[in-house]
């Protein structure tokens, strides 16, 4: 119970610090407007091969405004060395890790249903709103298997003084299982290809997620030591 | 309660810390002294096991765990600049399993002049509104050994007195507080034993009456202000 207990109160004190510094949600969301924009310029999209389209560039965007997102949320536990209250307290490194994974996640997945509903605005794509309840799976493994990554990633580059930059190159080649196996499913997903094959895509992401979890879980109170 | 055995530190080739041993004893305040770069504030953070020892051992004792854990306040004051003083507060106790302690913080607060602005994010406090929170957080955790790297640093006279009455008052109910500081006077006059750092080399006065003789204070003087 205390495992829960402490896990919230993380959680709620991330959402509270969102919620008035509004800095990572706002850089997510913002970032992943001008990055749908941009693909709707820069990309001829129509209403014959915007299935085959968006799987990839609805990744690409989760990927590059999540890891702008999930770096500021361990800046505010770097800046003052307030994750000390943490370390020095009766709660384990490996609580405070899950806590902030679970924080990240929900910023992701906020920031995931924006985009969502921005491409469906701009590109005219009213499919994907129908397909939602079944992209739910993959995205949610996705997410997780980014907010894994990008936790540890955020608390290891924070450290650093050019921490803000050297975060998406670590975090980018390490998530690429994640990205193929996200826009696989959600291609199939998006074309009505369920069954085996689908499976086999969500299998992958769930094997990754346990993967990105356990050996962050090994490392991340070496991270934050110094 | 806290026993360093052969402490060595090098930064790169570059060694900062030689084979330091001291014990810090129940209900027993020790200050550190040194000039800047003495590796004071390296010192504390391996005794806090935040920076591991190029060589040596840390062992703290059983006791210090059970009790009530470390406090650490190192140069920043790990608060949360969004959040308000309470909250910051409410958190660190959750953290801490501390909700016992939370009655006596209405009185803490006051006697630490915050009471007025409980309801105040931190980042609106003056510096040395920071450092008496950070102070206060320290008291009313229930620590049984706090490590205080310059916990005087912002304030002004008035605070510092109240400050150093606090912190002998805790050591009466036998907390134990290892403390690093440039300030002579202050240290002297809470300190049971002094301890020198220079050139990475310890000494230790083990005569809690050397402390207050002024041939003690004029080495201190001439060392620290080398």
């Amino acid at each position: 119970m205390k495992f829960v207990g402490n896990t919230l109160s993380i959680v709620k004190k991330d959402i509270l610090l969102e919620f008035r510094a509004k800095e990572a949600l706002s850089i997510m969301v913002f970032l992943s407007l001008l990055l749908i924009v941009v693909f709707n310029l820069a990309v001829d999209i129509d209403k014959d091969n915007v299935s085959s389209l968006a799987p990839g560039i609805l990744w690409v965007v989760f990927a590059f405004s999540g890891v702008l997102g999930m770096g500021k949320t361990s800046l505010s536990e770097r800046e003052d060395g307030a994750y000390l209250n943490v370390f020095f307290s009766a709660v384990s490194m490996e609580v405070f890790y899950i806590a902030k994974v679970i924080s990240n996640l929900i910023f992701l997945l906020f920031m995931e249903l924006f985009t969502i509903v921005s491409f469906v605005v701009l590109f005219n794509y009213d499919a994907l709103i129908k397909g939602l309840p079944a992209l739910t799976l993959p995205l949610l493994l996705g997410s997780i298997g980014f907010s894994a990554v990008g936790t540890l990633f955020s608390f290891l580059s924070t450290g650093s003084r050019f921490g803000e930059i050297i975060l998406p190159f670590l975090f980018l080649p390490v998530v690429v299982p994640v990205l193929i196996a996200g826009v696989s499913a959600t291609d199939l997903i998006l074309n009505n290809t369920t069954g085996g094959a689908l499976l086999k895509w969500l299998k992958m992401l769930a094997v990754f997620d346990l993967l990105y979890l356990t050996v962050s879980l090994m490392l991340f109170k070496h991270i934050v030591e110094e | 309660m806290l026993t360093l055995i052969d402490i060595s530190k090098n930064y790169g080739l570059r060694p900062v810390l030689r084979g330091i041993n001291l014990k810090i004893d129940k209900a027993e305040i020790v200050v550190l002294f040194g000039h800047n770069g003495a590796g004071k504030t390296t010192l504390l953070k391996i005794s806090a096991g935040i920076t591991p020892p190029t060589r040596g051992r840390v062992v703290v004792e059983d006791q210090v765990i059970k009790q009530g854990g470390i406090y650490y306040l190192g140069h920043k004051n790990s608060l949360y600049s969004e959040l308000t003083v309470m909250e910051n507060i409410r958190f660190f106790l959750s953290m801490r399993n501390g909700t016992a302690m939370v009655n006596s913080i209405e009185e803490t607060l006051e006697e630490f002049g915050l009471w007025q602005r409980r309801n105040d994010p931190v980042k609106a406090l003056s510096q040395g509104m920071k450092r008496r929170l950070a102070l206060m957080k320290g008291i009313i955790s229930g620590a049984s050994l706090l490590m205080l790297d310059e916990p005087f640093s912002g304030l002004d006279l008035g605070w510092k007195d109240r400050v150093l009455n606090k912190l002998m008052a805790l050591r009466e109910k036998g907390t134990s507080l290892f403390i690093a500081t440039h300030l002579i006077n202050e240290g002297c006059q809470i300190a049971d034993r002094v301890a020198l750092l220079e050139r990475g080399n310890l000494t230790l006065f083990h005569d809690k009456t050397e402390v207050n003789e002024s041939l003690i204070q004029e080495r201190l003087r001439n060392e620290v202000c080398r």
